[in-house]
């Protein structure tokens, strides 16, 4: 056991030492983003935590402030990527289950948002329909329910549930996920304005810099670098350290031509989250700067990430597929992109279904998923795109230059690489008429 | 080292880690939409309701409700905000139809003049309201309507008095407080902005219930903070049934958040307000309402309360005198619990059938109700006649102060003691339990209270969480002013007239801080001839309220408990030990 523990030990140093070493190898420069070094004054979600923790210290035996807990713990998951909260959200709902079996729905939503955190929608709207029958008008299950149902691809049901969330508790949860219908719907100035909505009643820094990077991916997704440029600045003014907000500036100084500016952002945030989507989006731009060799590292370290990821029995089909498409592994793509399709209908896998059929040649059935992709209304530069050269393979050109044109139009920023691609392709077929 | 092989050996250590440091599911996802789930929303949050008689003019009933608890002064820039996309409601039920037939109702409007310069409140000292130091202000319009005709706007443009940044920055609060005040048209006085939060208890006292004890009470959990106030002061005869606080003095009232009804099929919003919070009596929306129908119940209008047959339930047979039984060997009162309906859901009276022979605070004993039109639901109901209270009992009508909580609330009433004897058997025997008597050792609020309207205390100014983890009572220069009610008559919906008076004025009596150690209640026994048998209130009104309330205050704890300094040694790992 000693021995063990010993060797649990060394590994544990090892791995530190080793991973910063690559770390710093790594980058590009050492550039230390400023943004990070400033400290937050109040941090109301710090506070909740520990607030619940004090009250539980004084009452262990209050089930509800249990849940309370949990529920405050995945709250700082979410913002800080950090899923070592996991565990500690779980173990204080199953206290609070233990402590208080009947009735106990709070416990029940900590379950179900725990499940949708860790890819396991199916579950959590189990658990968000068992919190619906302890209490069939609490909000926060219909939240949870809401997001198991837009993942699973159910979005009728989804939709259902976000309106019963805006029915029992109107405020910035409810108006986000009514803002994702919206745009999953392809209904981008009402996203625009319930997430302006949302941001008013944000009061957590953190849930302002959520607020505005959202204001910011829809600014983008339809080619308003400027205005994107601003709510991602007001999101990290919010929220110095949001990946996300660091994630959507980087992409925006990428369409100005800032590459440099670009790839010190990923360098920065993807040494904060080493998750596989973000490594690859980071050796992507590698690439377009000709920087092959350290694209590959990266590809490295998102193949890692992902092995570490299915290792501890997650399930993402999404960043298999998208790794296996990024190191020419076609056929693995479609494997992992079929697998995801069985276990869900979210557009965005029927699309990334469809484009690794089509990487893999398989244009005649890639075209049936990326047409389902945009069968909600929701019909980004990059499904269009997509679709668009599917159709191109298959000699429909016109319904090619259709989606070509479509793609531009809506984002011509929409990718350092694929937007250069489709305008080529697009000149091919002799430009939009 | 090749940075390849790095790669590499990182990758190694990273599936060696994925054994050994990590346990399953510690690896993240890749990113999918992840909105917040329980976001802040503080300022739609309903903390406390206030009802009663007001001492300095006996023909004029002041509401007080409150909003955002846990205020920290001085934690920074901040600054508390009313939600300008809320309605704020306070409604009068004088019929007892459970529907309102008096509502006022506040929005707020934000004058934002900080630009992208800067996050901060003000720009240098700030002297007035007015003053072009203070870069963000709130402004609120008043609307009334009265037996559901349509709403009249009172008063606009309004201002709020701002959260109290500190004494270098506001260095005479006194002023913006004063210029806050505003006298309307009919004598109405209103007031918003932020002030000490009057509510006072210490929640460990609660801690009993799962088998702790009452050695270390005696500290005022919520001393410190500030919440958001919103007054008004209007006569008896604009919420009376037909004008005649005489023959209809019990009116129910209760505050409420609302918000717009949004449609998700196209965003918009499509008419009508979904209410997010509800308060009548103190703790009871948390408490009464069993945990599977909280949000349901904060979404309900009062005329349905009485159809949820699970509150109902819950107020029958309370869970709380079982936890008491087991562990203090006090014996839980016999179920159903008719009393408690009868008084939580009809107000004290002889005419609902109820086992509690008094008439104190039901709309039935309005000489104008129609009884078949009563409807039984959960608000806080005062008796306007009866007199302001010479010196206030803390314990209310259990103290034999027929002016307290449960008729109607104080700022000074102590509903925790009141409810924890209530608790404890005093309403089954009449007599306080000895074991208790001591309540919870707060009796008053850590602030005196002013003499006049709004009567809350000025917002503290001294950062809880930097006193040592220890509230710390905070004198302060409370400076009351006299009435200015002259010059009604001005434009019917304007500001309003500011109190300008700032001479310094003693607390009236009523208003200020009881005698803890009072042995024998204040009697006042003039209150009416329908008011015939005081004991009866102490001992069935009270044991309803503290009941209730006491179940309530698990929820309630968890929402207010005063938040310890930041404590790194908290061991999650604890957690895992059932």
């Amino acid at each position: 056991m000693r021995r063990t523990l010993i060797r649990l030990g060394i590994a544990a140093a090892l791995a530190a030492a080793v991973l910063t070493v690559a770390t710093v190898a790594f980058r590009p420069t050492a550039e230390a983003p400023a943004a990070r070094t400033v400290a937050r004054q109040v941090d109301p979600l710090a506070d909740r935590v520990a607030r619940a923790q004090q009250h539980l210290r004084d009452v262990p035996g209050d089930w509800a402030g249990w849940s309370a807990l949990g529920a405050a713990y995945l709250e700082q998951a979410r913002v800080t990527a950090d899923p070592g909260r996991y565990p500690q959200a779980e173990q204080a709902a199953r206290k609070s289950l233990a402590l208080r079996r009947a009735g106990n729905g709070d416990a029940l939503v900590v379950l179900g948002a725990l499940a949708n955190a860790r890819h396991d929608f199916a579950a959590a709207r189990d658990q968000a329909r068992a919190a619906l029958r302890v209490d069939p008008a609490d909000a926060d299950a219909y939240g949870v329910l809401a997001d198991a149902l837009t993942q699973l691809g159910d979005a009728r049901g989804a939709t259902g549930a976000v309106q019963r969330m805006l029915d029992t508790k109107p405020g910035l949860a409810a108006y986000a996920r009514a803002s994702y219908d919206l745009e999953l719907r392809g209904r981008i100035p009402e996203a625009t304005a319930l997430m302006r909505r949302a941001l008013d009643d944000a009061v957590d820094p953190h849930d302002a810099a959520f607020c505005r990077t959202q204001l910011g991916d829809l600014a983008f997704g339809r080619g308003d670098l400027r205005g994107a440029a601003d709510h991602y600045a007001a999101a990290l003014a919010a929220d110095s350290t949001s990946i996300a907000a660091q994630r959507g500036r980087a992409r925006v100084r990428a369409a100005q031509g800032d590459l440099p500016g670009a790839l010190s952002d990923y360098a920065d945030l993807t040494a904060r989250l080493p998750g596989p989507s973000y490594l690859i989006e980071y050796a992507e731009l590698l690439n377009v700067a000709g920087r092959t060799a350290q694209a590959d590292e990266q590809l490295s370290l998102a193949s890692a990430a992902q092995q570490l990821f299915t290792a501890n029995g997650g399930q993402d089909g999404l960043a298999t597929a998208a790794l296996a498409l990024a190191t020419g592994r076609p056929a693995d793509a479609v494997t992992a992109a079929r697998a995801e399709w069985n276990r869900r209908h979210h557009p965005d896998v029927a699309d990334t279904l469809a484009w690794s059929l089509h990487a893999a040649g398989r244009d005649a059935e890639a075209l049936t998923y990326a047409k389902r992709a945009i069968s909600g209304g929701a019909h980004p530069s990059a499904y269009a795109y997509h679709l668009g050269l599917i159709e191109l393979s298959l000699g429909y050109h016109d319904e090619a230059r259709a989606e070509l044109t479509r793609a531009l139009g809506t984002n011509p920023y929409f990718s350092p690489v694929d937007g250069p691609n489709a305008r080529r392709a697009l000149a091919a077929l002799g430009g939009s008429r | 080292m090749t940075v390849k092989q790095a790669a590499w050996l990182a990758v190694g250590v990273l599936l060696a880690g994925s054994v050994y440091a990590l346990g399953p599911g510690a690896a993240t996802a890749s990113s999918h939409r992840e909105a917040p789930l329980v976001a802040a929303d503080p300022a739609v949050d309903n903390t406390d309701l206030y009802a009663f008689v007001s001492p300095e003019r006996p023909d004029y009933l002041t509401l007080i409700a409150n909003w955002q608890p846990f205020e920290e002064p001085n934690g920074g820039p901040n600054f508390y905000p009313f939600a300008t996309d809320a309605t704020y409601t306070i409604k009068v039920d004088n019929d007892g139809d459970a529907k309102p037939d008096a509502t006022f109702r506040w929005k707020f409007q934000n004058q934002d003049k900080r630009g992208n310069n800067t996050f901060l409140y003000n720009n240098g000292p700030v002297t007035s309201l007015d003053d072009e130091n203070l870069l963000f202000k709130q402004t609120y319009t008043l609307e009334s309507s009265f037996d559901g005709r349509p709403f009249k706007t009172r008063a606009t443009g309004v201002p709020v008095a701002p959260s109290r940044i500190g004494p270098a920055s506001m260095p005479d609060y006194n002023t913006l407080r004063a210029q806050a005040t505003r006298t309307l048209p009919g004598g109405w006085k209103i007031f918003a902005g932020q002030a000490d939060d009057p509510f006072f208890l210490d929640l460990r006292v609660f801690d009993l219930l799962y088998g702790g004890d009452l050695s270390e009470t005696g500290q005022d959990t919520l001393a410190g903070y500030n919440v958001n106030t919103i007054a008004i002061q209007v006569p008896f005869k604009d919420v009376a049934l037909k004008g005649d606080a005489k023959r209809n003095p019990v009116v129910g009232v209760w505050t409420t958040t609302e918000r717009d009804r949004v449609r998700v099929a196209d965003g918009s919003s499509y008419g009508g307000k979904v209410q997010v919070s509800r308060l009548g009596n103190p703790l009871v929306n948390e408490v009464v309402v069993p945990a599977g129908l909280k949000d349901t119940f904060n979404a309900t209008p009062p005329e349905r309360d009485a159809k949820i047959p699970a509150l109902v339930k819950r107020v029958t047979n309370p869970e709380v005198p079982q936890l008491l039984q087991q562990i203090y060997q006090i014996p839980a009162p016999a179920t159903p619990r008719n009393d408690l309906v009868e008084i939580f859901l009809t107000g004290i009276t002889t005419k609902a059938g109820g086992p509690i022979k008094a008439d104190l605070n039901s709309q039935l004993n309005n000489a104008d109700v129609a009884a078949g039109r009563f409807t039984p639901s959960e608000q806080l109901r005062v008796n306007l006649s009866v007199p302001v209270t010479a010196q206030p009992n803390r314990l209310g009508v259990l103290g034999g102060d027929l002016q307290g909580f449960p008729n109607g609330r104080r700022l000074t009433d102590d509903v925790v003691d009141i409810e924890l004897q209530a608790l404890a058997g005093a309403a089954q025997t009449g007599k306080l339990v000895d074991a208790l008597a001591a309540g919870d050792q707060v009796d008053a609020n850590n602030q005196q209270f002013l003499g006049k309207f709004p009567y809350v205390a000025l917002p503290n100014t001294t950062a809880v969480n930097s006193q040592g983890g220890g509230p710390v009572a905070q004198p302060q220069a409370a400076a009351p002013s006299t009435d200015s009610t002259t010059g009604i008559g001005a434009a019917p919906a304007g500001a309003g007239i500011p109190d300008t008076d700032q001479s310094e004025a003693a607390a009236a009596p009523g208003a200020g801080i009881p005698d803890a150690a009072e042995p024998v209640a204040a009697a006042s026994t003039e209150g009416g001839t329908w008011m015939t048998k005081p004991v009866a209130y102490a001992t069935g009104a009270t044991g309803f309220g503290a009941l209730i309330l006491a179940a309530g205050l698990f929820a309630f704890m968890r929402r207010r408990r005063r938040p310890a300094p930041p404590q790194p040694i908290f061991d999650p790992e604890q957690t895992t030990r059932m």
